[in-house]
């Protein structure tokens, strides 16, 4: 303790620190990227919160269409009802996959449902450019922005001749690296966060409806960013404590983040396809068709064997051609169901071996952890498609059962016969359906106790590569040769 | 009667790891209102003391002190007694003269010095007034010199180590640098600089110690080199024609 003091108390670190905030704050350098990151984070909020709006829009129209469309029928037997997957307030900062899974499904009491109309197949353009959102900022601008300060936080006060005119006083090596470390750090969050917390009260001024929750998730997911800046922003402090020349620790600096950020994402993508092989989800939609197509030639054969042994049509016949008709879809909807259910768990199981792979390898990046941890704690991640499928298959057992209770029938294929001076038949068809009575539709979603299950590793993966280039910077600047 | 040296080496050794032998038992003293002049060519071994007594290399054998202070055993009360300039001065481009001036002054322990002493100091060096508030980024060599010349008088410390402090200087700045060296030497600090100007050190070192490859080959006052050509005696001793 003795050593951290000077004779007259102010502690050494103190006005090293001041120092180093003064000296990074006042640099045009601080003005041009702090400008350019403060403008970017702004942008990303605004154009999350107008790809939201406009989702909503999207959203509200199209239930707004399947109601009217649902509201002209008569006969529930022939409505085709369609879901649209709800935009979340959060994929306004952290799109993840959200843009490339379908929004739309059209609900059947049996069989597989599917999600089709993805927003980047109906704007071709975003997938080419796809949208600025705050994980973009994060993993380009603050990475890059960080190595810009990191890289001759060492070597380059060695050069300029300062390092020595610092160790030349009765200042410890330690006092000097913890400012360094601290300073630079504290120098530039604090100034990022102000852009953040613009953009934060533009949610609240733009009304975007977020829960307690989803502000949790929101401030968990800045938090990640910062320790994904913090990883880079020591990483290149450590780099500059072992290099001796700044140019130097600038390309190594350079080359790591071109490996972080652009080679290892993919590279893992790449690698776990070569060593998990999973079939083409083509593939597994032919074995399903071929599968389909089986059955129907076998239904229309039990049918016409029915319809040539059942003769008699008298005033049951239809009561019983409905009710062969409901044992022979349950019979074939189970074989297709579990038949089904084999080749997607098998796809899954092989899919989800390949994820684990894929994600395995890139959590070496600080930037792939940032995604991983930020999509999870936004709940835009892999699992997203899964996660609502789930809840439409959930929808559907209720939507067949009210099927059941409207028409007598649990759906499926069907031949509606209809006789002529069937009574009350006429009536039936005057009366307008009632869309309200549908089933309503509700995502699940995660509490935000599983969210923070998802995500927690990876929030400490990046907050222990904090601390590893943190000491690894303090341990080799002891080591470094100021001469 | 001979005073206590400020600096001191003894027997001062620095063998790298590969062998080579940068400072060979080297020994001198520094005595407060004097200039010791470490006189070589590249490689004599001048930086490698200044780096010994600094603590930014360890030495293989032998002492050095600074007011008493052993530098290896006791590095940081060694550094409270000496003040530095090296001849690499860009100090921090984006702090004005008297923010460089301030942060160095409170490294060495100068708190709360006013605006006005901080002006005295910058004006004692001989920097233009308009020019203590401005940023560094704009100044010549000459100006960031006076400025780090600045930085060692504030310190107050008995030991100054410059180090090659006139090199790339021009001779107008030069001069007015070896003026400032002569004022802190009237005020009693003993000062220890390394150059290879012969002529820079013949106008302003009380003593002079000419260096190659590693050795101290002799040790001159300057009532000694007053009737001596210190051009040819240098090269005399490089060349082994003098008998170290």
């Amino acid at each position: 303790m003795e050593k951290l003091l000077r004779n007259d108390g102010v502690p050494m670190i103190k006005i090293l620190l001041e120092k180093e905030l003064r000296d990074i704050i006042s640099s045009t350098k601080f003005a041009i990227t702090f400008g350019a990151a403060a403008i970017l984070v702004i942008l990303s909020f605004y154009v999350g919160i107008r790809n939201y709006e406009e989702s909503m829009r999207e959203f509200e129209a199209a239930r707004a269409v399947n109601a009217n469309n649902v509201a002209a029928l008569t006969d529930w037997r022939q409505v085709q009802h369609k879901l649209f997957r709800k935009p979340q307030p959060l994929q306004v900062l952290v799109s993840g996959v959200t843009n490339d899974i379908g929004r739309t499904t059209e609900v059947r009491p049996q069989g597989e449902l599917t999600l089709i109309n993805s927003r980047y197949n109906v704007d071709p353009l975003f997938a080419v450019f796809r949208f600025l959102d705050l994980t973009f900022v994060v993993i380009i601008v603050f990475s890059l922005f960080a190595i810009l300060f990191g890289y001759d936080a060492i070597n380059g006060e060695k050069e300029s001749g300062t390092l020595k005119l610092i160790l030349s006083n009765s200042v410890s090596r330690a006092d000097v690296v913890l400012s360094k470390l601290l300073g630079s750090f504290l120098a530039l969050v604090v100034p990022l966060l102000v852009p953040i917390l613009v953009g934060c009260l533009m949610l609240i001024g733009f009304g975007i409806p977020m829960s307690g929750t989803e502000w949790t998730q929101l401030g968990l997911v800045i938090v990640a960013g910062l320790l994904c800046f913090g990883a880079f922003l020591m990483l290149s402090i450590m780099i500059s404590a072992s290099v001796t020349r700044s140019s130097a620790s600038f390309l190594l600096s350079l080359v790591i983040w071109i490996f972080s950020v652009l080679i290892i994402p993919k590279g893992a993508v790449l690698v776990a396809a070569q060593a998990v092989d999973v079939p083409s989800l083509d593939g597994v939609e032919a074995q399903k068709r071929k599968f389909t197509l089986q059955q129907f030639d076998q239904r229309f054969q039990k049918m016409g064997e029915f319809l040539r042994a059942d003769i008699t049509r008298d005033e049951t016949w239809s009561q019983r051609f409905a009710a062969f008709q409901d044992s022979l879809n349950k019979s074939f909807e189970t074989e297709r169901e579990e038949y089904f259910r084999k080749l997607n768990e098998d796809w899954r199981n092989k899919k989800d071996r390949q994820e684990q792979w894929a994600f395995s390898m890139a959590r070496v990046s600080p930037t792939a952890v940032f995604q991983i941890a930020a999509m999870s704690l936004a709940n835009t991640d892999v699992s997203l498609k899964r996660r609502y499928l789930e809840d439409l298959d959930r929808y559907q057992e209720g939507y067949a059962e009210f099927l059941r209770k409207k028409t007598g029938s649990s759906g499926g294929m069907h031949i509606v016969m209809r006789f002529s001076g069937q009574q009350g038949a006429q009536e039936e068809e005057r009366k307008p359906l009632n869309p309200t009575e549908l089933p309503e539709f509700t995502e699940r979603g995660r509490t935000l106790g599983e969210t923070l299950s998802a995500s927690l590793a990876d929030l400490g993966l990046l907050a222990v590569l904090n601390i590893l280039f943190f000491v690894g910077a303090f341990i080799r600047f002891l080591r470094f040769d100021v001469r | 009667m001979k005073q206590q040296s400020i600096i001191e080496a003894e027997g001062l050794t620095k063998v790298y790891e590969d062998g080579h032998c940068a400072l060979d038992h080297a020994s001198f003293g520094v005595q407060p209102g004097e200039v010791f002049c470490l006189l070589g060519g590249n490689g004599a071994g001048k930086t490698t003391a200044i780096n010994i007594f600094l603590g930014f290399l360890p030495q293989t054998e032998g002492t050095a002190r600074i007011n008493g202070v052993d530098v290896r055993t006791d590095p940081l009360e060694a550094k409270k007694h000496v003040a530095y300039l090296s001849d690499v001065v860009m100090l921090y481009p984006n702090f004005t003269a008297r923010q460089n001036l301030d942060f160095f002054a409170r490294l060495g322990g100068k708190q709360n010095l006013s605006r006005e002493q901080y002006y005295s100091v910058l004006q004692q060096v001989g920097l233009q007034e308009k020019a203590y508030e401005q940023k560094l980024k704009g100044f010549s060599k000459g100006m960031r010199q006076k400025v780090g010349l600045a930085i060692a008088i504030i310190k107050e410390a008995p030991a100054i180590i410059l180090d090659e402090p006139t090199s790339g200087l021009d001779p107008k700045a030069a001069n007015e640098f070896q003026s400032m060296i002569l004022h802190l030497r009237s005020k009693g600090r003993a000062i220890l600089m390394s150059t290879h100007d012969i002529f820079r050190a013949k106008e302003v070192a009380d003593t002079v110690g000419i260096m190659n490859e590693g050795k101290m080959l002799a040790i001159k006052s300057r009532k000694e080199l007053e009737h001596e050509d210190l051009e040819k005696l240098y090269l005399n001793y490089i060349h082994g024609k003098v008998a170290a």
